[in-house]
C-alpha cells in the first residue's frame, strides 16, 4: 500500500478544519509523538504532522479528507502504550486527543458517566472521590493513560480479576469512522442485543477502526476496605496451585492475585533492600481483598491465609493499613525498576496462559534464559494467568547480539506458550511490536476474517495502518 | 522567689564551644533585652578556658556560668541533668534555651520534668509576649505543615529547645565585657550508673548534615547506591554535605545518618539541591526551610517544584554531571 | 526481659500531596497507623525477647480506635496491650503523657526495659521517651541505633553477686556514634538503624483479633488529677499557623529540546546571583 505526503496544500486545509494552533509541524515538538513506552530505538517513527483536534467533527473533516489523499492517520492518547498501538508506522497524520478532556456528564441515578477520551484515568477518580464511586476499568499506568487508550487496548491491570477488564465497563462509544462518519454506540443501557455489538468490537483494537470521541462508563460503589496477604511458597508450582483454590474451596474473589516468581522477588528484593525472608521463597503471591465491611473483609482474607498456609505457604504476612500495604506491594511494583537497573534493554511481554498452567511455563523460561544467557523474570496476574516474562538484556552482550537473541528468544517464548493454551498478549496489545507473532497464534482464516472487518471499516486502510495484522492487497 | 534572667545552655565537646551556643545567644540576647534581664550562658564540660568564655561574652553573654570538671567531659544525661537541676533551683532564671541537639533534646525533657516546667521542642522562632512577658515559642509540627505558637503561663522556667541553623550564630563585639563565673561540681550530683564505654567518629565524609550551609541530596532516582558519587562530587564545590530521601537509604544506597526527613534529620542550610527526590511530604518536612531549594527530577508534576525556588525537569544523569563540569570550570 | 513500649498512634501522611492551590497538605482520607519511628522500638523489642524470653507490652494513650495501633504490634509479636484512654487525658501535652504512661508503667511492673521511638512523626518532640525515664529515674540512651549486648546476671547461680543486669548499646549523635552501658532497669529511645521491622502475619493478626485490650483511666489507676489533661500541662498553644511552603521559583524543562548545558548555566547564574558560588 502506497501513501501519499502531507503537502503544503494538504497542511493548509488541516490548519482550516483545526485550527492554526492545532497543527504542529515543528521536529522538537512533533519527536514525543514518534514513540511510546516501547523502546523508541527499535520501534519509533516520525509522524509529518500532528493535529491536536477540540471536536469530533474536526475529526470527521480530517478523516476525509485522509481518505481522499490517502494519508495514514494515527490516533495518540498519553502515549503510555506498550505494544507501539500509537506510533505512526506510515508518518502521515497524527491525531492526538489530548483537547479532548472534558467530562460531559456524571449520571449519579445510572452510576454512569460521559466523557472524552483524553480524560486522565486518575482524574476520573479523583473527580469520584466524595461520591464514595469508582471506576473500576483502568490498568497500572492509571497516573498518566487516557480513557481513549484504555478503550484502544482494552486495559487489564492488578485488579482484573474481581472487577474484569476496561472493556466491562465500556456502555457506550462516539465513534469517527475512517471513513468520516460520526456513529454513536451503545449506550445508557445495561441490556443490548439489537444488532452487532459493534463497541465492543472497537474496544481493544488499538485505533485500528476508528477514533472514540467520546465515551460513556459504568460506575461501580467504591471499596473503603483494602487488606493484603503477602504468601511465600517454596517452589513456583506451589504457589500457582493455590490459586484456583482461592475461589472454588475459598469461595472468594479477591481484587488481585499477582504473581512474582524467585527471581523476581529476589530482584525487587534486593533493590528495595526488603529484609523480608524471600530468600527462602521460590515464589510469591500478593493477594488483596477489598470491600465496605471490614469485619467481612478481615475474615475474607483469614480464609485465604489459611487456604495458603494449607498449601504449604511457607509465612502469612498480613497488610491493613496504609503502610505495611505499600510495603508488600513495592515488592511487586519495583519488579521493572529493579531490572532497569540490570539492564535498560528489556523486552516486556504479556502473554496469557490457561491459570493452572502458569507453573508448566517455568522449565521453558528457564531453558530459553540460559540458552541465550539472560534474565527473564516471569511476574504478573496470576489470577488472569497473565504473565510478564520480560527478557532483560545481559549488559554482557552488545545491542547487535542482543536484538537478535531478543528475536530469537520471543519466538521460543511464544511457541511455549501456545503450546499451553495460551497466547501473545492479555492487555498490552498487538500493535507494531507483536505483529510478526500473530500468524503462530492465528490461523489464515481467523486472521482473513479480522482482515475482512478492517475493510469494512476502513476501505482504504488508512486508519492507524501496519498495526495488529497486515492486509493483503 | 521571683525567677529571673535568660540562660542558654553552650554546648562542648573536647574542650571546644560547639557553634550552636553562639546561635543561642543571639536568641537569648533579643529575648534579655525585650525583658531587660540578664543573659547568661551556661557552659558544663572539661577544660574550658576563660578565653573561650570570653567569647561568649563578646557574643552577648552578660554572664558565663562555667563548670569544669573531668566527671563532666561527657555528656552523660543523668549527671547534666541532675547539675542543671541543681542550677535551676539556685538561681531561678525565667527561661532557658538549649539547642534542638542529641544534647538539648535529650537533657532538657529530663530536667522539665524534673522541675515541672513547660518545655517546647525544635523551636524555629522565639519572641516575647508584649503584657505578660510570657515567652512565646513557634515551632513547625505536622511534618512541618503547621506552625504552632506555644507558652507556659504559669510555670518557670520556661523552656525551649532550637533548631540548629535556624538563625546565625551572634555577631562578636570585642568591646563587650562580662562577667565569667566558676562553679564548682557538687559531686553528690553524679549518677554513676551509666557508664560511657567509647565513641565512633562518622566515616569518611559523613559531617553531621545539621552542620551544613549546603547539602546535596539524592533519592529514588539515583537508581543506585553507586551514582551518589556525583552527589558527593556535587556537595565538594560548595564544602557541603550530602543528603538523602527516605528512599535512598530504605534501599540501602546510602546510611541513616545522612537522612533528611520526617523520620530522619531536619536540616536548615542556605543550599539544599534535591536531586531525583520526588518531595513526598516525609522529605519536605525536613528541608523546607532551607534558604534556597534546587530541584532536578525529571517528573514535571514532582511537589518538589512547588517547594523549589530554581528547578530543572530531565534526566539528572545529564544535568548534575553537566552541572558538576561548569562548577569545576566556576572554582578554577 | 520484661519489656513495655509506648507507642503512639499518628495519621499516615508519608504520601500525602500538597495542595495545589492553598500550598498546604491534603489532609482527607488520611489513616491512622503505628508511628511509624515506633515500629523500631517494636521490631527490637522483639528480637530482645526472642533471644532472651520475657514478655512485651505496648501501652499506648489515646482514643478508643487507638487499640487499632495496639493489636497491630501485637500481630507483630508484642504480648500484651494496655490503652490510656478517657476525657481526663484531653489536651496532654508532653510533660502530662509523660507522667500518665510512666503511671500506667509502674501499674505493669516489674519490667527490665523501655523502647520508645525517637519521637513521633505528628507531634515531632521527642520529649516523651525522656519524660517517662525522668519520672521513673531510669538511666536513659536516646537515639540509640544499636544493642551490642545484655548481660542479665542469673542469681540463681551466684546469688553474692553485687554486679547487676545491664545493656550496652549505641547512640547516634552529631558526628558519631557513643557506646554506654545502662544498668536496667533502663529507657532507649531508638532511631531506624537499630533495627529492620517485621511485618505482621496472619498467626499473629488472629492472635491480636482475639486478645482483650484494658482501658485504663483514672477510674482503674491511682492518678493525680492534677497532673492530666489540660490542666496537668505546663504548655499551651496559643495559635496555629499554616504556612504555605510552596514558592513557585523557576522550571526549565529540558526533556524535548534536550539543552541542558543552557538550564544549567541558568542554573549557576541563579547561584551566582544568590551569592552561593
Amino acid at each position: 500500500m502506497k501513501y501519499n505526503p502531507v503537502t503544503e496544500e494538504i497542511l493548509a486545509e488541516l490548519r482550516e478544519i483545526v485550527g492554526e494552533k492545532n497543527v504542529l509541524t515543528d521536529e522538537e515538538k512533533i519527536e514525543a509523538y514518534s514513540h511510546d513506552e516501547t523502546p523508541a530505538e527499535q520501534y519509533a517513527h516520525m509522524p509529518e504532522v500532528v493535529l491536536t483536534p477540540n471536536t469530533a467533527e474536526e475529526i470527521a473533516a480530517v478523516m476525509k479528507l485522509a481518505n481522499r489523499e490517502l494519508i495514514p492517520v494515527t490516533p495518540s492518547g498519553a502515549r503510555s502504550g506498550l505494544s507501539g498501538g500509537a506510533i505512526p508506522e506510515h508518518g502521515g497524520i497524527v491525531v492526538s486527543v489530548e483537547n479532548m478532556d472534558e467530562v460531559i456528564e456524571i449520571d449519579y441515578d445510572n452510576l454512569m458517566m460521559v466523557l472524552e477520551p483524553g480524560v486522565v484515568m486518575n482524574s476520573v477518580n479523583e473527580m469520584l472521590e466524595e461520591s464514595g464511586l469508582f471506576f473500576a476499568g483502568y490498568p497500572m499506568s492509571v497516573e498518566t493513560c487516557y480513557l481513549g487508550g484504555n478503550i484502544a487496548e482494552n486495559a487489564g491491570g492488578g485488579k482484573a480479576v474481581k472487577y474484569g477488564v476496561t472493556g466491562r465497563y465500556i456502555m457506550g462509544l462516539e465513534l469517527v469512522t475512517p471513513t468520516g462518519d460520526i456513529v454513536q454506540l451503545g449506550g445508557k443501557r445495561v441490556k443490548d442485543v439489537t444488532g452487532y455489538d459493534i463497541k465492543q468490537l472497537i474496544v481493544g483494537s488499538e485505533g485500528t477502526l476508528g477514533i472514540v470521541t467520546k465515551a460513556t462508563i459504568k460506575l461501580m460503589p467504591k471499596p473503603t476496605q483494602r487488606v493484603g496477604l503477602l504468601a511465600l511458597f517454596k517452589d513456583e508450582e506451589t504457589a500457582i496451585s493455590t490459586v484456583p483454590k482461592i475461589m472454588t474451596e475459598g469461595g472468594i474473589i479477591p481484587t488481585s492475585i499477582e504473581f512474582m516468581d524467585k527471581l523476581s522477588v529476589k530482584t525487587s528484593c534486593d533493590y528495595l533492600n526488603e529484609h523480608l525472608p524471600y530468600q527462602d521463597a521460590g515464589a510469591m503471591l500478593l493477594i488483596e481483598v477489598d470491600g465496605i465491611k471490614e469485619d467481612v473483609v478481615n475474615s475474607d482474607s483469614e480464609i485465604i491465609g489459611e487456604l495458603c498456609l494449607d498449601n504449604d505457604a511457607i509465612e502469612v504476612y498480613v497488610a491493613d493499613n496504609h503502610t505495611t500495604r505499600e510495603r508488600i506491594w513495592s515488592v511487586r511494583r519495583n519488579i521493572a525498576e529493579a531490572f532497569k537497573v540490570v539492564s535498560p534493554h528489556q523486552s516486556l511481554e504479556d502473554i496469557v496462559v490457561p491459570t493452572a498452567n502458569i507453573p508448566k511455563l517455568m522449565p521453558y523460561l528457564d531453558q530459553i534464559s540460559k540458552k541465550y544467557d539472560i534474565q527473564i523474570p516471569c511476574y504478573g496476574h496470576a489470577g488472569d494467568g497473565n504473565l510478564h516474562a520480560t527478557l532483560v538484556k545481559n549488559p554482557d552482550h552488545s545491542m547487535e547480539e542482543w536484538y537478535k537473541i531478543e528475536e530469537e528468544a520471543l519466538v521460543e517464548l511464544y511457541e511455549a506458550t501456545r503450546d499451553l493454551g495460551g497466547t501473545l498478549s492479555g492487555e498490552h496489545g498487538i500493535g507494531s511490536k507483536r505483529k510478526k507473532y500473530m500468524e503462530m497464534m492465528m490461523s489464515p482464516a481467523e486472521l482473513n476474517l479480522m482482515r475482512g472487518i478492517k475493510k469494512a471499516f476502513d476501505p482504504n486502510n488508512i486508519m492507524n495502518p501496519g498495526k495488529i495484522f497486515d492486509m493483503v492487497d | 522567689m521571683e525567677y529571673n534572667g535568660v540562660w542558654t545552655l553552650g554546648e562542648a565537646r573536647d574542650g571546644e564551644i560547639k557553634e550552636v551556643s553562639f546561635e543561642l545567644l543571639s536568641r537569648g540576647r533579643k529575648l534579655a533585652d525585650k525583658l531587660d534581664e540578664e543573659l547568661v550562658s551556661l557552659v558544663i564540660g572539661d577544660g574550658i578556658t576563660d578565653e573561650q568564655a570570653e567569647e561568649l561574652i563578646k557574643s552577648g553573654a552578660d554572664k558565663v556560668y562555667l563548670m569544669n570538671a573531668p566527671a563532666l567531659k561527657d555528656f552523660i544525661a543523668e549527671n547534666y541533668s541532675n547539675v542543671i537541676e541543681d542550677l535551676i533551683k539556685e538561681y531561678k532564671p525565667e527561661i532557658i534555651l538549649a539547642a534542638a541537639t542529641s544534647m538539648g533534646r535529650t537533657v532538657m525533657p529530663y530536667i522539665a520534668i524534673k522541675t515541672n516546667a513547660g518545655l517546647t521542642a525544635d523551636c524555629t522562632e522565639l519572641d516575647i509576649e508584649e503584657d505578660t512577658g510570657n515567652l512565646l515559642q513557634t515551632r513547625p509540627a505536622i511534618g512541618g505543615n503547621i506552625l504552632a505558637t506555644i507558652k507556659s503561663p504559669n510555670h518557670r522556667p520556661q523552656m525551649a529547645t532550637v533548631r540548629p541553623h535556624s538563625t546565625k550564630p551572634a555577631e562578636k563585639d570585642e568591646s563587650r565585657t562580662g562577667e565569667i563565673v566558676h562553679l564548682k561540681l557538687d559531686s553528690s550530683l553524679l549518677d554513676g550508673r551509666v557508664k560511657k564505654l567509647g565513641f565512633r567518629k562518622n566515616e569518611g565524609d559523613a559531617v553531621n548534615i545539621q552542620d551544613a550551609d549546603v547539602i546535596a541530596a539524592g533519592g529514588k532516582g539515583m537508581k543506585k547506591g553507586e551514582n551518589f558519587a556525583m552527589i558527593r562530587e556535587l556537595a565538594g564545590y560548595f564544602d557541603g554535605a550530602v543528603g538523602a530521601s527516605r528512599d535512598a537509604v530504605d534501599r540501602d544506597w546510602i546510611s541513616y545518618p545522612y537522612q533528611v526527613g520526617l523520620s530522619g534529620k531536619t536540616v536548615t542550610p542556605k543550599l539544599y539541591f534535591a536531586i531525583g527526590i520526588s518531595g513526598a511530604i516525609q522529605h519536605l518536612a525536613g528541608m523546607k526551610t532551607s534558604e534556597n531549594i534546587i530541584a532536578i527530577n525529571e517528573d514535571p508534576d514532582a511537589d518538589i517544584f512547588m517547594v523549589s525556588d530554581f528547578g530543572i525537569v530531565g534526566d539528572l544523569f545529564e544535568i548534575v554531571p553537566e552541572l558538576n563540569k561548569q562548577l569545576a570550570e566556576e572554582v578554577k | 526481659m520484661n519489656i513495655v513500649i509506648p507507642i503512639k498512634q499518628v495519621p499516615e501522611t508519608s504520601n500525602v500531596k500538597m495542595d495545589e492551590e492553598t500550598g498546604t497538605m491534603k489532609r482527607d482520607g488520611v489513616e491512622s497507623i503505628i508511628n511509624p519511628l515506633d515500629l523500631y522500638a517494636i521490631e527490637t523489642g522483639i528480637q530482645l525477647k526472642e533471644e532472651y524470653g520475657g514478655k512485651i507490652t505496648v501501652i499506648t494513650m489515646g482514643p478508643p480506635s487507638a487499640d487499632k495501633a495496639l493489636k497491630e504490634a501485637i500481630a507483630m509479636g508484642c504480648d500484651d496491650g494496655i490503652l490510656l484512654s478517657g476525657r481526663e487525658f484531653a489536651g496532654s501535652d508532653t510533660w502530662a503523657t509523660s507522667y500518665a504512661l510512666s503511671e500506667a508503667i509502674k501499674e505493669i511492673g516489674d519490667y527490665d526495659l523501655i523502647l520508645a521511638g525517637e519521637r513521633a512523626t505528628d507531634g515531632d518532640t521527642g520529649q516523651v521517651g525522656p519524660g517517662i525515664a525522668s519520672w521513673l529515674d531510669l538511666t536513659l540512651s536516646t537515639y540509640t541505633s544499636k544493642v551490642v549486648d545484655v548481660n542479665l546476671v542469673d542469681e540463681e547461680v551466684d546469688y553474692t553477686t553485687t554486679e547487676q543486669d545491664s545493656i550496652i548499646v549505641e547512640r547516634m549523635v552529631e558526628d558519631g556514634y557513643e557506646k554506654l552501658q545502662l544498668p536496667l532497669p533502663a529507657l532507649l529511645t531508638v532511631v531506624k538503624e537499630i533495627s529492620f521491622p517485621r511485618l505482621p502475619t496472619l498467626r499473629g493478626k488472629q492472635r491480636s483479633r482475639k486478645i482483650e485490650i484494658p482501658q485504663w483511666n483514672l477510674g482503674n489507676l491511682d492518678l493525680d488529677e492534677d497532673y492530666l489533661g489540660l490542666q496537668g500541662s505546663p504548655t499551651r498553644v496559643v495559635n496555629i499557623d499554616h504556612p504555605k511552603v510552596t514558592r513557585g521559583g523557576t522550571v526549565i524543562d529540558v526533556r524535548e529540546d534536550g539543552n541542558v548545558e543552557a538550564a544549567v548555566a541558568k542554573l549557576i547564574d541563579y547561584l551566582k546571583s544568590k551569592e552561593l558560588v
